[in-house]
């Protein structure tokens, strides 16, 4: 009966690659939910409600990207209330497997006998390129993406050469509605800094294992300071992001640069780009689970910024920028994709808060006195 | 019984050997003045008769037994394999039947020459040193290594392998010259992987084996599917080659080729693989098919011959220098039932 409909989402990419880059930053589950809406495609996958991650693949991506949003569920009663407004949720949204659409993208390159052989040693039997071979058309590494009508699978069409892979994915219910709510309007804390700097403090910390980490940042006279430290059965280790660079030997993070001294930070030279307390004379305190963090890692290390906010309920968000690689003879440079995290923090109980005031407590002395044993020595 | 070869090719020699001992472990080796046949027949899977000329391996042969200078042997792929890898680099390799304290084995010899500039790294030249030997000298520094290794065998008689016969099967409904296997290796594997993958996450209840769906037809193409409760996805290649039949080799002739039936299929079907009609359609073991695909290192022409939901068969051609002799490897997959 729908034959005539025209399909809910044709998407043509000339780089499954790129695809392939952002979603595996969030592979870490089997399932993912997929909404489509005017703009682009979201693919979000959650673990145990305590931790979601979604990747927005914008219609930028995509050579083509054409989006029909189907007609609102036949309802018998209010059929011809709401005929010329689409209801604006009516964005599809389903659960595809995860695992399947990055083994498909995958597919790519695979096949590509030029990366076995060189051109003069290649089996003649087979047909050899000419002038209007896909590939030296540019046509090749084509990926189409379809949807036709709520129900129907996802399929993605991959063509290259000779060859056309056709896979077909079946769309499951989605089992969530709600997203973990995220207030950026009341922040209580955000900064910027490189994602590959999160990345070195995360797998720094991963090696005694821990179960915990915990978030500090405070302003320390005016100076931000930010610290990463983890806590388990075999121990703790703190990570400190200072942004007080000083003409230290035992500074390495940040670049000796005298003239800084202690004027106002200047982006380039320091740790975190951007530095924003809700109340400036409080310690933001808040833990979360580490293992689920470190789900993050892949996301960090191909990051260029990364923005690290938390909501006045210790809602832990990351957003990543991703610059993906342009498809060939595209526009100049890459495009940027966000990837985005959200992490609940482990409610804290009344003895953790006597041994974390403790934590506090050193903190403290090390931003406010010089008996950091950094600081200690660039105060000599 | 006597038998005693020199090995001009131990590089293929080596692939093939690997490329069987894939699919079972112990190989039936008829050797014969003309041609050399490996025949595996494993418990479940894929049969193989490959039949090869003596010049695609052997440079000189002599065989000499009681039953028409034939000699049956069983041989353990993996040991043979592994001899055949240590003569890689030889100058010389042969092969002979021989008796060890009672046991047949085949005895591969191995010379090795290594050459002169091996030596270039000691400073002092031979001439200075004193205790130089002669021999040394009068080879201009190369030295000859000879390594013997010895592979444990079984002589099989003429009743035992008379038993053992090709299978027959109907004539194809589709043949056509594949891509190359490598390629096609790349791709099942991946297939069977998300087949794998999606079962241990999904139900229990999921076949554990992945079946994979390999189909052509008349039109130059092929196609490679695997379904899962979570997905179903296909590969299809296009522009390959249906090669004609000959007259000849079909009974009947010209007549049988009009009734060949893949004359008829030829009849159904498109070239852009998007039609669904005139696929001829078997279902196999992925892992199987990864293993078969492992001839593709040996890098022949390939023709496989699909009989619809029965069988299929591939006949890998191996390159060779001299056109004439036709070296045949003929692998039996045969399909599961949907």
């Amino acid at each position: 009966m729908d034959e005539e409909e025209p399909p809910v989402l044709t998407a043509v990419s000339s780089s499954a690659r790129q695809l392939f880059m952002l979603l595996r930053c969030i592979a870490f589950a089997s399932k993912a939910h997929v909404t489509i809406s005017e703009e682009g495609v979201k693919l979000s996958v959650d673990e145990a409600s305590v931790m979601e991650a979604s990747v927005f693949l914008d219609k930028s991506l995509f050579t083509t990207y054409t989006f029909r949003a189907p007609p609102p569920q036949p309802n018998p009663e209010h059929s011809d209330s709401d005929d010329d407004e689409p209801e604006p949720n009516t964005a599809p949204n389903f659960q595809i497997s995860l695992t399947a659409l990055l083994e498909t993208l995958q597919i790519f390159g695979l096949t590509d006998p030029s990366s076995t052989r060189p051109p003069w040693a290649r089996d003649n039997p087979y047909p050899t390129s000419t002038a209007f071979s896909n590939n030296v058309l540019g046509m090749n590494n084509l990926c189409r993406i379809s949807y036709d009508s709520p129900g129907a699978p996802l399929s993605i069409v991959l063509t290259e050469a000779s060859i056309r892979t056709s896979c077909d994915l079946t769309t499951y219910e989605p089992d969530y509605a709600d997203e973990i709510p995220f207030d950026r309007h009341s922040l209580a804390f955000k900064t910027i800094m490189r994602g590959s700097w999160l990345y070195d403090a995360i797998s720094e910390l991963s090696s005694t294992s821990p179960e915990k980490l915990t978030m500090y940042a405070k302003t320390v006279r005016g100076k931000p300071f930010f610290a990463l430290s983890s806590s388990g059965t075999l121990g703790s280790a703190r990570v400190e992001f200072n942004n007080e660079p000083r003409p230290s030997a035992f500074r390495t993070l940040a670049p000796a640069n005298p003239s800084i001294g202690d004027d106002a930070p200047e982006p380039q030279t320091n740790l975190l780009e951007t530095f924003q307390l809700s109340d400036p004379q409080d310690i933001l305190r808040s833990t979360y689970k580490f293992s689920l963090v470190q789900k993050a890692a892949r996301a960090m290390s191909v990051s260029t910024k990364v923005s690290v906010r938390a909501d006045t309920q210790g809602v832990l968000s990351l957003q990543f920028m991703v610059e993906v690689e342009s498809a060939g003879s595209g526009a100049p440079g890459g495009k940027i994709s966000f990837v985005d995290f959200r992490f609940v923090p482990l409610v804290e109980d009344e003895e953790d808060d006597v041994g974390g005031g403790d934590v506090d407590e050193t903190l403290m002395q090390n931003g406010n006195a010089s008996d950091h044993e950094d600081s200690d020595t660039s105060m000599l | 019984m006597r038998f005693k070869a020199s090995i001009h090719n131990v590089a293929t020699f080596t692939k093939l050997t690997a490329s069987l001992n894939s699919l079972g472990p112990l190989a039936w080796v008829k050797l014969g003045e003309e041609q050399i046949c490996f025949t595996i027949i494993p418990e479940q899977g894929t049969q193989v008769w490959a039949v090869l000329s003596v010049d695609s391996i052997f440079e000189t042969i002599s065989v000499q037994s009681a039953a028409h200078n034939v000699i049956n042997l069983e041989v353990p792929l993996a040991s043979l394999t592994r001899a055949l890898k240590s003569a890689l680099n030889a100058t010389s390799a042969t092969i002979r039947l021989t008796k060890k304290d009672g046991v047949p084995v085949l005895a591969l010899t191995i010379v090795t020459t290594t050459s002169s500039n091996a030596y270039s790294a000691f400073p002092a030249n031979n001439d200075n040193r004193p205790d130089a030997s002669s021999a040394d000298d009068s080879s201009g520094g190369s030295r000859e290594t000879i390594v013997t290794q010895e592979i444990p065998v079984k002589v099989l008689s003429p009743d035992t392998v008379a038993g053992l016969h090709e299978p027959r099967c109907r004539e194809p409904d589709v043949h056509i010259m594949l891509p190359p296997l490598m390629q096609l290796k790349s791709i099942s594997d991946r297939f069977t992987k998300l087949a794998l993958a999606d079962a241990k996450t999904g139900s229990g209840s999921v076949a554990s084996k992945p079946r994979l769906e390999v189909a052509a037809n008349m039109h130059g193409c092929l196609r490679m599917s695997i379904q899962s409760d979570a997905m179903s996805i296909s590969s299809v290649w296009t522009d390959l080659i249906n090669p004609d039949l000959d007259p000849n080799e079909v009974d009947g002739g010209e007549a049988g080729i009009a009734d060949h039936p893949s004359t008829r299929m030829k009849l159904l079907g498109t070239a852009d693989g998007r039609s669904k009609e005139g696929w001829a359609t078997v279902r196999i073991d992925g892992r199987d098919w990864g293993k078969v695909m492992s001839v593709g290192r040996l890098g022949g022409r390939v023709v496989a011959c699909f009989c619809h939901e029965h069988a299929l068969i591939l006949y890998v051609y191996l390159p060779s220098e001299h056109s004439d002799d036709e070296s045949v490897l003929t692998y039996y997959v045969s399909s599961y039932s949907a």
